[in-house]
């Protein structure tokens, strides 16, 4: 006679492999070890696919440890157009020209917005946020950010906003946020 | 450049979730399908176009060859596409590339999608973790971490369109789009979500990213769709009924939308849409174009499309719903299929679901859904942040 498999163990077996608590493992397949099931009915299994990084930001490094180490924004400057761009990029897409970092301010405008209520598992607890585009005092493109509001009911387009710096930073770009600007 | 027809066009049932097939055995059945309603077996196709989305939907890397393997394309040349959303027209327009170039006389062009086997454990539902594997495809050094979703950057897009516009379109524009596609796919047998909903059910649904709520987004869908092209020869000899492929134009516009000269309008479709007039020859799409497959990706969008088609005046697509125009009694019907919103979006496969509708109407053949004296049709697929691609396809009937 086969031996039958002993669902427990398949809980077991299966949270330590995709790394998701035994509690919700048992949940959510419940069904298949306790219920009738037919042989021939469908079977889904858990899974995940994964991998690893140490990824490097070439040419944008030091605008990032700009913000980690110094709580500083830049831009870049291209040589050619004059031309400002944040986030930054090291040659110029419309003149093929190297660009040089510039200090910005900080401030800017709310050019457009939307508030999210409902986001992805990632970000399933945050919600509702504001995020939009921001034109920076000194440059020329828009920059995507979260704008930290009491009353996310309040964002406008136009409203002006200032760049502020998380305490712990981690050398990525949510060690920036906007929060509005009383004017 | 050779022309290009459309001998055989299938879609299969658009649903949430198709528990008992896998993507390829999806692909295995629309082929099946779209080979009858063309009337000839495999042997004839000389080479086939993937187009498939995401990857990460799939959990497959290159899903494609499992695919060709499934449907038993061996050795055929094959190539897969993918451009978001626009996968489906993507798709279409390389098929046309090979037939048009004469590379190939006949070709498949296949898309297929299934998204719901992501899932998040801790909510017990899938949804979070679809829109994470979508997520993926911002840009992940300075988007992606910051929460916005796909709705997100579309709502950005429609509310700089209101602050252009005075507002426009409106609440109730919006929801009458949503109320619009939901009763249209009523009457199309494929359609996941066919509802009649009232403007207010719509606007009182839960909020998903302001300003568009529940109703305003399209769907998750699972499903497959097929279309077979062929050089004219082939098509004289084979088809009674073949549906040319007379006008197509794409476009990629710049992905970190910041890098765009503004956000009220769509600039890829725009450039898509004038470059497939000027191919087909058309001087005033809205007399010269009898229905429209518009990606109603959202409410909002799908207006924005009315103008980036051309079939009005910049600002002033709102008024194309209040007045009935694109209702399926006026004179330029829109989105006949349900559109993404009433349909389903099973992405790669979308466009070419919302081509297979336009084939039916132009050979009389969409049943309760009928447009009368059909002769030309467009479709329009977008994809990427923001409507970066676009294609648009101009399909026309032998007169
Ligand atoms: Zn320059």
């Amino acid at each position: 006679m086969p031996t039958k498999i002993d669902a427990q163990k398949w809980y077991e077996r299966n949270s330590k492999r995709i790394g998701v608590p035994v509690d919700l493992i048992r949940q959510n397949y419940r069904e298949e070890f306790e219920g009738e099931k037919d042989i021939g009915e469908p079977l889904e299994i858990p899974d995940k696919m994964e991998v690893f990084y140490k990824y490097t930001y070439g040419q944008q490094s030091r605008f990032f440890r700009e913000i980690r180490e110094n709580q500083k924004l830049y831009g870049a400057r291209c040589k050619k157009c004059g031309k400002v761009f944040c986030p930054p990029r090291a040659g110029c897409p419309h003149c093929f020209e190297d660009t040089e970092w510039l200090p910005l301010e900080g401030t800017g405008t709310l050019v457009t917005y939307t508030i999210v209520y409902f986001s992805n598992s990632v970000f399933a607890r945050k919600v509702p946020f504001v995020c939009g585009y921001v034109k920076l005092d000194g440059t020329d493109f828009l920059i995507l950010q979260s704008i930290y509001m009491d009353d996310v009911e309040k964002a406008r387009p136009g409203m002006r906003v200032k760049v502020c710096y998380q305490e712990e930073r981690d050398g990525r770009i949510t060690d920036i946020y906007f929060t509005p600007v009383d004017e | 450049m050779r022309r290009v027809a459309i001998i055989g066009a299938a879609t299969t049932k658009f649903k949430s979730r198709w528990l008992d097939r896998t993507y390829y055995e999806l692909a295995y059945d629309v082929t099946k399908e779209v080979l009858a309603d063309a009337g000839i077996g495999k042997d004839r196709i000389d080479s086939c176009v993937y187009g498939m989305y995401n990857d990460l939907f799939a959990r497959q890397y290159q899903p494609d060859l499992f695919a060709h393997d499934y449907i038993g394309m061996a050795p055929r040349p094959a190539v897969r596409v993918n451009t978001g959303g626009a996968t489906g027209g993507s798709a279409i327009r390389m098929g046309m590339a090979e037939v048009a170039s004469g590379m190939s006389d006949v070709t498949l062009v296949l898309g297929v999608e299934k998204c719901n086997d992501c899932f998040n454990y801790e909510a017990g539902i899938t949804t979070p973790e679809v829109l994470k594997s979508i997520n993926y495809t911002a840009d992940m050094t300075y988007e992606f971490p910051t929460g916005r979703t796909a709705a997100s950057v579309f709502a950005l897009a429609v509310i700089a369109h209101q602050e252009k516009y005075g507002g426009l379109p409106t609440r109730e524009q919006m929801a009458k789009v949503s109320v619009k596609n939901h009763r249209n796919a009523v009457k199309n047998p494929v359609a996941q979500s066919p509802k009649l909903l009232t403007v207010e059910d719509v606007i009182n649904a839960r909020m998903i990213s302001y300003p568009f709520g529940f109703y305003d987004n399209c769907l998750y869908t699972e499903g497959a769709a097929a279309v077979i092209l062929a050089s004219e020869d082939v098509a004289r000899k084979l088809c009674p009924k073949p549906i040319w492929i007379t006008g197509v134009g794409a476009a990629l516009d710049w992905a970190f939308l910041g890098n765009r000269p503004n956000l009220y309008e769509f600039h890829s479709s725009r450039e898509a849409a004038v470059r497939a007039y000027k191919m087909a020859g058309i001087t005033n799409p809205r007399r010269e174009i009898d229905l429209a497959e518009l990606h109603d990706a959202f409410t909002g969008t799908e207006i924005m499309a009315y103008e980036d088609c051309l079939f009005c005046e910049p600002g002033e697509g709102g008024k194309l719903i209040d007045q009935e125009v694109v209702e399926p009694w006026g004179d330029l019907p829109v989105n006949l299929s349900g559109g993404l919103i009433g349909c389903g979006h099973a992405v790669g496969a979308t466009g070419i679901m919302q081509t297979v509708e336009v084939v039916m109407h132009l050979r009389g053949e969409a049943g309760e859904r009928q447009v009368k004296e059909a002769r030309r049709g467009l479709v329009q697929s977008i994809g990427g942040i923001a409507n970066a691609w676009t294609v648009v396809l101009i399909l026309e009937k032998e007169v």
